[in-house]
């Protein structure tokens, strides 16, 4: 099937669907607009009653008196802060097995932003998009805001000394005491615990993870000596193979491991270009897998087979369960790359089968990449959970064998496939102490909540990889009555080391072990107190760690009986962990589920991901003729969910996917959202297992009927089968009717992509590309701008495709920077997400096997933008420094520019999200948490997050990417304070600080030197503008996407 | 005017200490002590104020290496962070008041100081440069009387046209026509000329007006504390931006907080008008014994009646003292009453239950919120006078809103205001404007020429 320029976004245009192409002709959606409930009809009486009303209602407001305000300064203010000015503090994200080290943004004593710390060089100034939404958290209504008893669904307030009496009476009485956590990485955190353990030796702590690595950490313990997770060179890998492992995304060390990976496919502006080639081995898409070169698909019950084929080719030995014949041969390919490769590759895989896992580092000790791109000395500490604790722990409390029981961080009565039977043996328990910071799941069965800080209020400290220590510390005092949890066990166990009487007992107790552990073993500075000051300010503590080298244990033996067996079953189903949600823990955070999937694009909830079936001419169906929406009922391990299907490319046909994560029942705004899955799982040997075989999937024929998936929102335009023509036509050229005009887009240039060892074709085709675009685009009998946008300053940015991995860090650090407001599921169904960025996910290559390319699509800022030609009020115009400018308070809501934005980039406020206008009856149809009465942002806690340097936007106006026009402002003035030129770190968007892999490049574009003019002039012709042929000039320019296929792959 | 001056000589000392090099005077050495130390260090130089009495300084610190006085003068605390022994006596003798930093004062300028710290007897003092008074027209005024002579001059020909008329219809033998002014009212132009004037003048009028809702110009609320700029910044000429501290800085111009009116007056307990009753405001919202100038520990826990007695008993002793009484009289009971109530009214009202604590000043300059407007900007890049905006705050007991801060305003400004373009090395980069300066092709460049119109300077 043929497809202009070889991408596509969903089956609905590559079929060139009739209906789709007419709903994107039109500018704003109308498929839900009749989602009314009958309540918006309008008669001409109506009509006159609301224009009296709002003649009245004006002039009232007009004779109104303006309000006193008061300015109330500080008593005596402190030195440190400005009001007006923005403070920096090093800190760290942490939560569960991930790792941030950060900067918070304060003003006026409040985080407001998380930046990366490009000090560590663990993540050298990274993020991730849980990371960027943390703050959000920070103001979460629902977070326990007292100590107390547990009883009926709510906390019984008590005071601290209380709590604390009673909690060390039920302590002291004996018995078995277990404390329940996550993977806990904090050296001070873990003294704190080994106090506890001495104080209580009865005691015992039991770590998990809700998404496990357990078999990896045994399968490293078996074979090197180490359960630890090795550090994974990607940069230096040229053949990377992964079975089904989300290193870009959810497993690992993702932030660290993306930008390692990145850094080996960097091509445009490369001296010469070169690239790793990645394999991946998967069933479902993962986001790993869309950036892969090639995917081979696999049943996810074939995986134990594909990881044999694979070491049965570089060993020798067969005898492993047996692979597809397609998957087998291209597996035969991929292990000659890798010994061509020797040294220099990695293999991976997520599976959580420990016979596997020795597997794939036998693979890695055949291919010599023991010790070369698989690093012991980097290892990461930050997996160390093993979920066979927990069922031992069930056994223990149905045994009547535990006194006491505490739960840290994790979530144990929900998050695990055996959630149900720890519930019941949880009951047994007689004392049972909650120290989350959510009236979640598992403190709901609790006796006692002593709800610990959100980081962002605590101190503490985090030792992610060998020598590299991080710093945590609070950057506002506790909102609420809490205490952290580390305190709290201190607390309990009467430590010595805990004085109580200061002000932050724990502060102290983190700063002794820092000047007692960490100072001796450093030069750098002469006085513990210095090391801790300057420690503190920095971040980051980074000693080289110990020269570790492994050797492969010879004694341990290869079970090829011991990995997964492939099913006979029709149906298999994934289990998999989405990079915003996580294995549920983040799905409380609006910011993160209101962040599109990266690659089914949905949002607000999880949603059974199907293949779609090409009949190998001219139809593309869901499979079983599912289209998205429709809900069916899912059978799998004896559970049944109901949930809604999204059509997949790259899905193998047979299997269905589904994330984890959805369907909370407690705690905040993720309850309702989604459907539970985690009991579906199962668990062999004690280790769950992410996949499910023999499953039925019965269609209800029923339809969700607000189906949140932006995967059409907003495409720029489309191409369609014309009736009269007989033969695909351009769908905005036909509702133009100006064939051939420059203006009528026959040809969109959105991506150009290619091979690498066709590089130089893609070269010169961009090159004819360019000169023909500037021909058109001197067509014209207007002048240009040269001279007026060549003096001072002109903006600009730069986006590589080959390092976007589509992660999203950059979408909710724009959320986050630009008080974009949440929208909730509803609306984002009738198309009204109001995100300024958004990741563009299209598909090229093989139909059925397809390829990625991900494309964050921001306003292009056009120094002939159309929108600003059709505004009737010019409340969009340009500036002398390139901007797009948006007035929102000229702004009076016609959405011309939107309708005349050829990207498609521009935002209409339709309701009043951010509950900035005066009436309260435009508040009830904004997004609510459930069971909240107020709107999400009409809460003040809430609002706390705001970046006050940005206008809250009303009802009624446009709002768009603006470049981060405050950082530029903030730039320039402290460059005109310093009375210096503007250099390039004066102004760095919040996208581009956010991104992981420095995909992002902005800048002024008349200093040749800035970053931003070197990054576009290096990537020579590859650099392009989308569609540059138009002569809208925009100021954002793309390198083509590059990959390093292997073609012979499936041949 | 003096004010004005000295404003002035205290942004060309920030701007010029890097340029200018003169070598230390004794004239120099005075501007900058009025305009930097005269507000907490006494002029006599003899006696304590907020500030330790400074002759003999160079004695006292000739133990020491000159630069350390120097590095002390620019950033005192820093060189207490260091140890130095000098340093240290200094702040044990005074803590907890801060002394200012000055990092702009070049060492010349110091030593400047120090001559005329060593004879502070008078010497000339040069003018600073004059704030230009621009005398505006009042332009309504010049078209009244403009429109008043041109209704005169109709009037005039229309009697000459009538009459000229009459004159012919006399050689016609007809008889003259005499109209009265009624008359001449009721013809069609003139009923014409009126509607069209009236539609006219009440249309600007309502655009006008409505242009104008919400603003606030000769704003004017009453204040918890009556403060007077007028003395503070007037008579004793004290630097705007020694209280509004973060305008060079930052976006928020700030009001001092208490421990900022506490430099001076943990000296100054009595005003020379209002004596105990509007600085004991202060004293009790930072909580400040004045009897025996030590500030309370655990003041915030204290209950109103604790506070009521420990103020009283000052009010009252205050009294007698000025009117050497030994006990109170009913006048002065009254007095102590009446001052302590309007303590409480000044600090705690329904939002805020306690004494203690901010003092809650009502808002005078109020921009909406889509209005970003930044005071370092203004203050320290464009070097704006306080006074352009905020009027002669010096000049004024109850502060109000000089200016319309209506957009118009803003922007005629813009364009009118010259951007300071040679002085500051971040301007280079308009590389077209300074070879249009240089070869004649333009004679200035307007913040209006590098952008200063568009929306989203101000509006994001």
């Amino acid at each position: 099937m043929h497809h202009d320029n070889g991408i596509w976004v969903g089956s609905e245009d590559l079929m060139r669907d009739e209906a789709f192409a007419k709903s994107s002709q039109s500018e704003f959606s109308v498929e839900n607009i009749d989602q009314t409930d009958g309540k918006w009809q309008a008669s001409r009486r109506d009509f006159l009653k609301l224009m009296g009303f709002g003649l009245g209602a004006a002039t009232i407001a007009a004779s109104c008196e303006i309000p006193v305000k008061k300015a109330i300064p500080y008593v005596t203010k402190p030195d440190e802060i400005v009001p007006g000015v923005a403070n920096y503090f090093a800190s760290t994200f942490v939560n569960g097995s991930d790792y941030c080290p950060i900067l918070v943004k304060t003003r006026e004593g409040r985080p407001i932003k998380i930046e990366g710390n490009t000090l560590s060089t663990v993540t050298n100034g990274g993020t991730s998009a849980r990371a960027q939404a943390s703050v959000l958290s920070l103001y979460d209504t629902r977070r326990i805001q007292n100590a107390g008893t547990v009883k009926e669904g709510s906390v019984t307030k008590m005071d601290w000394a209380g709590l604390d009496r009673e909690v060390k009476a039920k302590l002291a009485t004996g018995g078995n005491i277990r404390i329940v956590t996550n993977s806990i990485f904090s050296p001070s955190g873990e003294s704190a615990m080994r106090e506890f353990v001495a104080q209580y030796p009865t005691a015992s702590i039991i770590s998990y993870d809700a998404v496990s690595s357990a078999a990896l950490l045994e399968a490293n313990e078996k074979c090197f000596g180490f359960n630890l997770f090795p550090k994974y060179k990607f940069d230096e890998a040229a053949v990377i193979c992964s079975f089904g492992a989300d290193f870009l995304g959810t497993w690992g060390n993702p932030v660290q491991q993306a930008r390692d990976y990145t850094k080996g496919r960097k091509v445009a502006g490369a001296k010469t270009p070169k690239m790793s080639r990645h394999y991946q081995v998967e069933g479902y898409m993962s986001l790993t897998g869309s950036n892969a070169d090639s995917r081979i698909q696999i049943r996810p019950s074939e995986m134990g087979a594909a990881i044999s084929a694979l070491y049965a080719e570089l060993s020798g030995n067969g005898g492993g369960p047996k692979l597809n014949d397609k998957a087998a041969s291209a597996i035969k390919k991929v292990a000659k790359d890798l010994q061509s490769a020797r040294g220099k590759s990695i293999v991976v895989s997520g599976s959580n089968n420990v016979a596997e896992q020795i597997i794939v580092n036998k693979i890695n000790d055949l291919l010599g990449n023991i010790n070369s791109t698989i690093d012991f000395n980097g290892a990461s500490f930050t997996h160390s959970g093993d979920e066979r604790q927990v069922a031992k722990l069930i056994d223990e409390m149905n045994g009547g064998q535990v006194a006491t029981i505490l739960v840290w961080g994790a979530n144990p009565a929900w998050e695990l496939p055996n959630a149900e039977a720890f519930k019941a043996a949880f009951a047994k328990v007689g004392t049972r102490i909650s120290l989350n910071t959510n009236l979640d799941e598992t403190t709901l069965l609790c006796t006692h909540a002593a709800p610990t800080n959100h980081f962002l209020e605590s101190w503490g400290d985090a030792l992610p990889v060998a020598g590299k220590f991080s710093i945590i510390q609070p950057t506002i005092a506790p909102l609420f009555a809490t205490r952290q949890a580390e305190h709290s066990l201190l607390v309990w166990c009467d430590s010595p080391n805990l004085n109580s009487s200061s002000e932050q007992p724990y502060y102290e107790y983190v700063k002794a072990n820092w000047q007692k552990d960490y100072f001796p073993n450093q030069t750098k500075y002469l006085t513990p107190d210095a090391f801790w000051e300057m420690s503190l300010h920095d971040g980051v503590h980074e000693v080289p760690p110990h020269d570790i080298t492994v050797s492969f244990d010879q004694a341990v033996s290869v079970d090829l009986n011991g990995v997964s067996q492939p099913s006979t079953s029709e149906l298999e189903i994934s289990f998999f962990e989405t990079v915003n949600i996580g294995g549920g823990q983040y799905a409380h955070n609006p910011w993160l589920q209101e962040m599109p999937d990266p690659v089914t694009r949905t949002v607000w909830g999880n949603y059974l991901s199907i293949p779609v079936e090409w009949d190998g001419v001219n139809n593309i169906d869901g499979w079983m003729g599912l289209n998205d929406g429709d809900e069916v009922d899912v059978e799998v391990n004896g559970q049944k969910f109901k949930c809604s299907v999204v059509k997949n490319f790259g899905q193998t046909v047979g299997t269905v996917a589904i994330a984890l994560g959805g369907g909370r029942q407690a705690g905040g705004c993720g309850v309702s959202h989604g459907v539970n899955v985690n009991a579906a799982m199962k668990q062999e040997n004690g280790l769950t297992q992410y996949y499910g075989v023999d499953v039925k999937v019965t269609p209800t024929g029923t339809k969700d009927k607000h189906f949140a998936c932006v995967q059409h929102h907003n495409s720029m335009g489309v191409t369609a089968m014309g009736k009269e023509e007989g033969k695909v036509i351009n769908a905005d050229e036909k509702s133009l009717g100006w064939k051939g005009f420059q203006g009528s887009l026959t040809d969109r240039s959105i991506i150009f992509q290619t091979n690498i060892k066709d590089l130089q074709k893609l070269e010169h085709k961009l090159e004819e590309f360019h000169e023909e675009s500037t021909h058109l685009n001197s067509q014209t009998l207007y002048p240009d701008n040269i001279e007026y946008f060549g003096t001072g300053m002109k903006w600009g940015m730069y986006i590589d495709l080959n390092s976007c991995i589509g992660c999203g860090a950059c979408q909710v650090a724009c959320v986050s920077e630009n008080n974009v407001p949440v929208v909730g599921k509803k609306e984002v169904a009738r198309h009204h997400e109001m995100t300024w960025l958004r990741i563009d996910r299209y598909f090229y290559g093989d139909l059925e096997n397809p390829k990625v390319v991900y494309q964050p699509m921001m306003c292009q800022h056009c120094d002939n933008a159309p929108c600003e030609n059709v505004c009737p009020v010019n409340a969009t115009n340009h500036s002398m420094e390139g901007l797009n400018q948006m007035a929102y308070n000229r702004c009076i809501g016609t959405r011309y520019c939107a309708n005349n934005c050829p990207y498609k980039v521009r935002r209409f406020n339709w309701l009043d999200y951010t509950t900035a206008d005066v009436w309260p009856s435009n508040e009830e149809r904004v997004f609510h948490v459930e069971g909240e009465n107020l709107p999400f942002y009409a809460d003040n806690l809430v609002r706390m997050v705001l970046n006050p340097d940005v206008t809250v936007r009303t009802r009624g106006v446009i709002e768009k990417c603006s470049f981060c026009v405050q950082r530029i402002q903030e730039g320039k003035l402290t460059a005109k304070k310093e009375s210096r030129a503007i250099q390039d770190n004066d102004v760095r968007t919040a996208c581009q600080t956010a991104c992981p892999t420095g995909a992002i490049v902005f800048g002024n574009t008349n200093n040749p030197e800035s970053e931003v003019s070197k990054a576009s002039k290096n990537a020579g012709a590859l650099a392009y503008k989308v569609l540059e042929e138009i002569n809208v000039r925009p100021g954002v320019n793309y390198s083509a996407k590059i990959h390093n296929a292997n073609e012979e792959l499936f041949s | 005017m003096l004010l004005k001056r000295i404003c002035w000589v205290f942004i060309l000392v920030i701007v010029a200490s890097a340029s200018l090099h003169a070598g230390p005077s004794k004239e120099a050495g005075k501007e900058l002590f009025m305009a930097n130390c005269a507000a907490c260090h006494n002029k006599n130089m003899k006696d304590n104020l907020t500030g330790p009495a400074l002759a003999g300084v160079e004695e006292r610190w000739s133990a020491f290496p000159r630069k350390d006085l120097y590095a002390w003068v620019r950033n005192s605390q820093a060189l207490i962070a260091t140890g130095h022994p000098r340093a240290n006596e200094l702040w044990a003798k005074w803590k907890p008041t801060l002394m200012n930093n000055f990092p702009g004062l070049t060492d010349d300028q110091i030593e400047s100081l120090i001559l005329y710290i060593k004879e502070p007897g008078s010497g000339p003092v040069k003018d600073g440069p004059k704030v230009e008074e621009k005398k505006e027209a009042s332009l309504p005024w010049v078209f009244i009387g403009l429109g008043g002579i041109l209704l005169l001059l109709a009037f005039a020909l229309m009697r000459i046209v009538d009459n000229l008329a009459n004159v012919s219809r006399a050689k016609d033998g007809l008889p003259p026509i005499e109209r009265s002014m009624y008359q001449v009212l009721t013809t069609k132009g003139a009923i014409a000329f009126l509607v069209f004037a009236t539609v006219l003048i009440f249309g600007y009028k309502a655009v006008d007006n409505a242009t104008r809702m919400g603003r606030e110009q000769n704003y004017k609320p009453d204040q918890p504390i009556n403060f007077s700029h007028k003395i503070h910044a007037g008579v004793n000429k004290i630097d705007c931006q020694y209280c509004h501290d973060t305008a060079r800085r930052s976006k928020q111009s700030g009001i001092p907080g208490a421990n900022t009116c506490m430099n001076c007056h943990s000296a100054v307990k009595k005003g020379t008008i209002s004596g105990t009753s509007e600085i004991t405001k202060i004293f009790a919202s930072i909580g400040f014994d004045p009897i025996t100038s030590k500030y309370m520990e655990g003041y915030d826990n204290w209950s109103d009646k604790q506070i009521e007695d420990l103020y009283k008993k000052w009010i009252g002793q205050e009294y007698m003292a000025s009117n050497s009484l030994t006990s109170l009289d009913e006048n002065g009971k009254d007095i102590v009453e009446n001052q302590w109530e309007g303590i409480v009214k000044a600090l705690k009202d329904d939002s805020n239950g306690k004494i203690q604590g901010p003092i809650e000043w009502t808002r005078v300059h109020n921009l909406p919120d889509h209005a970003y407007f930044n005071h370092a900007q203004h203050v320290t890049v464009g070097q704006v006078a306080c006074q352009k905006c905020h009027g002669k705050v010096e000049e004024m007991d109850v502060v109000f809103q000089y200016s319309t801060l209506g957009m118009g305003w803003c922007i005629n400004c813009h364009r009118e205001t010259e951007v300071k373009f040679k002085d500051n090395d971040y301007y280079k980069q308009y590389e077209r404007y300074h070879n249009e300066l240089k070869s004649g092709k333009r004679d200035k460049v307007t913040v209006a020429d590098i952008g200063g119109l568009e929306c989203q300077k101000c509006h994001y």
